[in-house]
């Protein structure tokens, strides 16, 4: 098998060969080649050409157009700080929707008009060509909570869900629009998994959650899945409070953050559910030593049962030493679900 | 329901035009500004952090809690000039160190010092080891709180520490770290004083340090 059916098969119910083996890798990617992170986020032949060198060099299953969460926000006009050499982000400060009435003449931007959406979807189609089928193409959106968040301020947003719920379901039902479109777009350009991004639901507890965001979330698994596209949801930070939701989306993969123990998640979300992750990305890969890392994969695969893929809990971290890296990789490839 | 309950209970349900109008009601009355901390506001945030420490609340809870207290203090800080019952529990400047734009866990441990009695200096996010050299100068800060959320900012730490101590300013001032990348034994290798886990450690972590002093 090669990577791309390995996910493939993962994704079918079907036993792969082995474990995939599927870690979010941006600025340890970059590195990896010399390049500096604003080249890597913004030029998607750099991008392409890392995650191909990554992927390769360390044997990964896929390759991904994931670079920062300031694509979408960037076409929208909201202002982006640029670093030489590390991630985009978002301007909290002067936020686009800081005027909540602003809204109402947001356009949803063309994927294919030139800006940094364009170039994600370029990376897309490049990474298609150059995988050759080998490796699974993953495209990446922002989910709803964190593109809103990303758009009205994240401390604004979070007393808006009490202040002005009307405001939160127009933000949210704009945010899906876009994002579903962004989704089809690298879609067509290759992308046969998209992973969806929506860091700030970890903030927002269960009943909020539930209540706002679960809702949404759940229209955009299911709108990507009309797309044809399988789906990967990755929520950074804590979500132990949040994760019977999670197991109800009907994502394809839910790439787990490492506060939330796979067996709490494995409980949560039944059998069926595919797991990724979920070492600590700083304490478990980045300080550990090969041994441990393999020892740390090992635990998570015990927690996770058959359906699981090896991965670490949030991004590799970019001075991570690449023995861990490998060690990571080693414990999927010598393992069968 | 005493006053002082009515304003602690409309603080916990984050409810700030109630706060305000709570706190000039009591004032009204001939409340005197100074017993309003100590028997409504800092048990309200009190229980804040109680709550959010037992996952009864979350950020928006928090955050809507923290506006409330914030309607009553705006009120009544002016009115405590002089006032000697109010005695505050040190200095801390905090921020989010440069390069780094994120300020949700900075802005949750800035709010549970100041409900813990600390002054707090917020210079916001993005904030140059300068920055930082100047706030702890002019206000005679006991504490540096510096938060991260990325492995590529964290050495930024290292940089607040090593600019304090250019200016002559390491030995009157305490250090303390903390984000998700952060960890103890990072803290004591870059020359940290202090690491707070989460906010409510941040605390601890903060009054150890400046009784330590």
């Amino acid at each position: 098998m090669n990577g791309r059916e390995r996910v493939i098969a993962m994704l079918q119910g079907q036993p792969p060969d082995h474990l995939p083996v599927m870690p979010i890798t941006m600025m340890f990617a970059s590195d990896l080649i010399g390049a500096r992170y604003l080249d890597y986020a913004t030029d998607f032949r750099v991008l392409a050409e890392a995650q191909m060198r990554v992927a390769e060099g360390f044997q990964f299953d896929y390759v991904s157009v994931i670079s920062d969460p300031g694509c979408e926000a960037a076409d929208l006009g909201a202002s982006i700080k640029f670093f030489p050499d590390q991630p985009p982000a978002i301007d909290e400060e002067n936020a686009l929707l800081a005027d909540k009435s602003k809204l109402s003449a947001l356009e949803i931007p063309d994927p294919a008009g030139g800006g940094r959406m364009a170039n994600r979807v370029k990376g897309a189609r490049l990474l298609k060509e150059q995988s050759h089928g080998e490796k699974i193409v993953e495209g990446w959106i922002e989910g709803p909570c964190a593109e809103a968040a990303d758009l009205r301020g994240i401390n604004a947003l979070m007393m808006d869900f009490f202040d002005d719920p009307e405001f939160i379901a127009g933000l949210f039902t704009f945010v899906l629009e876009m994002e579903v479109a962004f989704a089809k777009a690298q879609v067509d350009a290759g992308a046969e998994l998209i992973g969806i991004g929506d860091a700030a639901a970890s903030l927002v507890g269960p009943k909020i959650y539930q209540e706002f965001v679960w809702p949404f979330e759940k229209k955009m698994v299911d709108r990507v899945h009309a797309l044809g596209a399988s789906v990967r949801l990755h929520i950074c930070g804590n979500t132990r409070q949040i994760l019977d939701g999670i197991g109800r989306l009907g994502c394809d993969i839910v790439d787990l953050d490492w506060p939330a123990p796979v067996a709490e998640a494995r409980a949560a979300m039944g059998p069926g559910q595919a797991l990724l992750g979920n070492l600590d990305p700083v304490r478990d890969l980045r300080n550990g030593t090969p041994e441990s890392v393999y020892a740390a994969a090992a635990e998570c695969h015990r927690q996770a049962g058959p359906r699981f893929i090896v991965g670490a809990g949030c991004e590799v971290v970019r001075d991570t030493p690449p023995a861990n890296l490998a060690a990571l990789v080693r414990y999927g490839m010598e393992h069968q679900a | 329901m005493s006053i002082f309950d009515e304003l602690q209970q409309a603080i916990i349900d984050g409810k700030a035009p109630v706060a305000k109008e709570v706190t000039e009601r009591a004032l009204g009355e001939g409340v005197r500004p100074a017993e309003l901390f100590p028997n409504a506001i800092v048990p309200a945030m009190n229980e804040v952090g109680r709550r959010m420490r037992d996952c009864e609340f979350f950020i928006p809870e928090v955050l809507i809690a923290a506006r409330a207290a914030r309607a009553a203090t705006d009120i009544l800080r002016p009115l405590l000039v002089g006032d000697e019952e109010v005695r505050s529990a040190g200095t801390v400047v905090c921020g989010t160190v440069k390069g780094d734009l994120h300020d949700i866990g900075k802005n949750i441990v800035a709010m549970m010092l100041e409900s813990a009695g600390f002054q707090i200096v917020d210079l916001g996010v993005d904030v140059p080891p300068e920055k930082v050299v100047a706030a702890v100068r002019e206000h005679g800060a006991n504490v540096v709180a510096m938060s991260a959320l990325l492995t590529t900012t964290m050495v930024n730490m290292k940089a607040v520490i090593d600019a304090l101590a250019a200016a002559g300013l390491r030995d009157q001032v305490k250090v303390m770290v903390g984000g998700a990348p952060v960890t103890e034994s990072w803290a004591q290798s870059i020359g940290a004083d202090g690491y707070g886990k989460d906010a409510s450690a941040a605390v601890e972590t903060a009054r150890s340090l400046v009784a330590a002093a």
